[in-house]
């Protein structure tokens, strides 16, 4: 078998109208992965009772253990416990209505959001206490405080690591061919197989998942200038 | 779906799963093995800045930084064979587990390779300055000076490395091997307990995450005794231009991602 060149085009041409269910899934899992991730680095920075261990117990799970369990986990456990939920609120909800994305989404968004959770985290220790303190003297309230002085600046610090997660999100994306969701990886093994031309399919996906990182890198490096810009020294 | 839950299960899967682990560890301690030689390898033109190779190093690092491991499993078990064959090496007999070993090991290879290149470049050059200054040969201030040094910052780094590594292993069963993960979706779908499976799955990644971090966590501690402990002085918000080591061991970037060419 020869290395058909032309079929690599081929390829990627087809992989491209997959490239849209991959970016949904990163975006839903890496937004609602910053959610999850800020409510529990909140928590456990304040060591709330109870919650804060919870929280730990949960960053600890699910960064020990490999995503696709996660993803398995939820594909086989979610139908039982929805279902049982239902039959016992006799809700006419059935887990067969729930499309096979969203078991990927939900799954995603629970692994990105402790990786989220820790770099949140970090990004919050780095911010000095005298800020806080400083916006307690003027009076704000914690919500207050937070939400304009110390979140900004533990955001701006921990933007690199944010962009790596949502690079690995996007990477981990790929295991959602396990599901039957067609993303760009599964899309790859369906032209692939129909063409028996594996090599050449998925260096065509290859080369879309090194563009979409490269592209990510680059939006992150200008979103960090432009947020960093209050921070810069020198007198100009 | 499956049989009803049964937790006495995930009990009796522990020791199915765990006679799987061996190839598991197998694959990981393969793949560092070759992941440290390809790292060294592809840190080197970048640290001594040769011409030609250094392009070929960031190119190689940013592809396999940049692109999942899962397309890279799948690109080299079905295109190595291709390209070998152009120059007249028969792999077809080779085993999965080759491959597998391979792509991790080359996987691996490029974070090392950065991890390297940070660690070396994150020891103060007047330590070297100091070593011959001293009367040190080269040779004796790299292993007496710099490596002790670089070898403290690289082992927080390296031991983010491990644990991904160990949980990407989980990918090999797509091409069929038989490890832990392979071995848990066969039991449930024998025994019809996929949960049941899976959380027996999760738990024993768990433990051996675990144990590999408070083992290089002891490692570390071991290599930084010189090391004063970190002064309050960090919780700095500003970010730090020139800093202590810990802060070089955090712009590393340890987590997968991270393409830049």
């Amino acid at each position: 078998m020869k290395i058909d060149v032309t079929f690599i085009w081929t390829a990627f041409v087809h992989l491209l109208s997959a490239i849209p269910t991959t970016l949904l899934i990163t975006a839903v899992s890496v937004t609602a992965g910053f959610i999850i991730g800020l409510i529990g680095a909140v928590v456990r920075i304040y060591k709330v009772p109870v919650l804060s261990q919870i929280a730990t117990a949960y960053v600890t799970f699910i960064r020990g253990t490999p995503m696709l369990t996660h993803l398995l986990l939820i594909y086989f456990g979610l139908p039982v416990i929805v279902d049982a939920v239902s039959a016992a609120l006799g809700l006419g909800f059935k887990s067969s209505s729930i499309p096979m994305i969203g078991f990927a989404f939900i799954s995603f968004s629970i692994t990105a959001g402790a990786y989220m959770s820790e770099v949140i985290r970090s990004g919050l220790l780095a911010v000095n206490r005298g800020q806080l303190e400083a916006a307690y003297s003027i009076g704000m309230t914690t919500p207050q405080a937070l939400r304009r002085i110390v979140l900004p600046q533990a955001l701006a610090v921990s933007l690199p690591n944010l962009s790596n997660s949502v690079i690995g999100m996007l990477h981990g994306s790929t295991l959602a061919f396990t599901v039957s969701v067609v993303d760009i990886n599964a899309k790859a093994q369906i032209v692939a197989s129909t063409n028996w031309k594996f090599f050449e399919a998925y260096l065509a996906a290859a080369a879309i998942f090194w563009g979409l990182t490269l592209l990510i890198e680059r939006l992150t490096a200008l979103l960090e200038k432009r947020i960093n810009l209050y921070n810069r020294g020198g007198v100009a | 779906m499956g049989a009803p839950f049964d937790f006495s299960f995930v009990f009796s899967f522990f020791p199915k799963l765990a006679s799987t682990l061996g190839i598991t560890l197998l694959i990981v301690a393969g793949s560092l093995v070759v992941g440290m030689i390809v790292g060294f390898l592809i840190a080197l033109p970048r640290l001594y800045r040769i011409p030609a190779l250094r392009t070929f190093s960031q190119v190689y690092v940013s592809f396999f930084r940049g692109t999942p491991i899962l397309i890279q499993l799948f690109l080299f078990y079905y295109g190595l064979p291709e390209i070998l064959k152009l120059i007249g090496i028969d792999m077809s007999k080779a085993p999965v587990l080759v491959f597998v070993i391979l792509t991790y090991g080359l996987h691996t290879g490029a974070f090392m390779s950065e991890m390297i290149r940070a660690s070396v470049m994150a020891v103060d050059r007047g330590q070297l300055e100091a070593a011959y200054a001293v009367g040190m040969t080269g040779r004796q201030a790299f292993t007496r000076i710099v490596l002790p040094q670089a070898l403290a910052i690289a082992v927080p780094v390296f031991s983010n490395l491990v644990i991904a590594l160990l949980k990407d292993t989980s990918l090999a069963f797509t091409l069929g091997v038989m490890e832990m993960t392979g071995k848990a979706q066969t039991l449930g779908s024998v025994t019809q307990h996929f949960i049941e499976s899976y959380i027996a799955l999760a738990l024993i990644y768990l433990v051996v995450s675990f144990t590999l971090e408070k083992v290089l966590k002891a490692a570390e501690v071991r290599l930084l005794r010189h090391e004063l402990p970190d002064t309050p002085a960090r919780t700095g918000f500003r970010i730090q231009k020139k800093g202590s080591y810990r802060r070089v061991v955090a712009g590393i970037g340890t987590e997968k991602g991270g393409a830049e060419l």
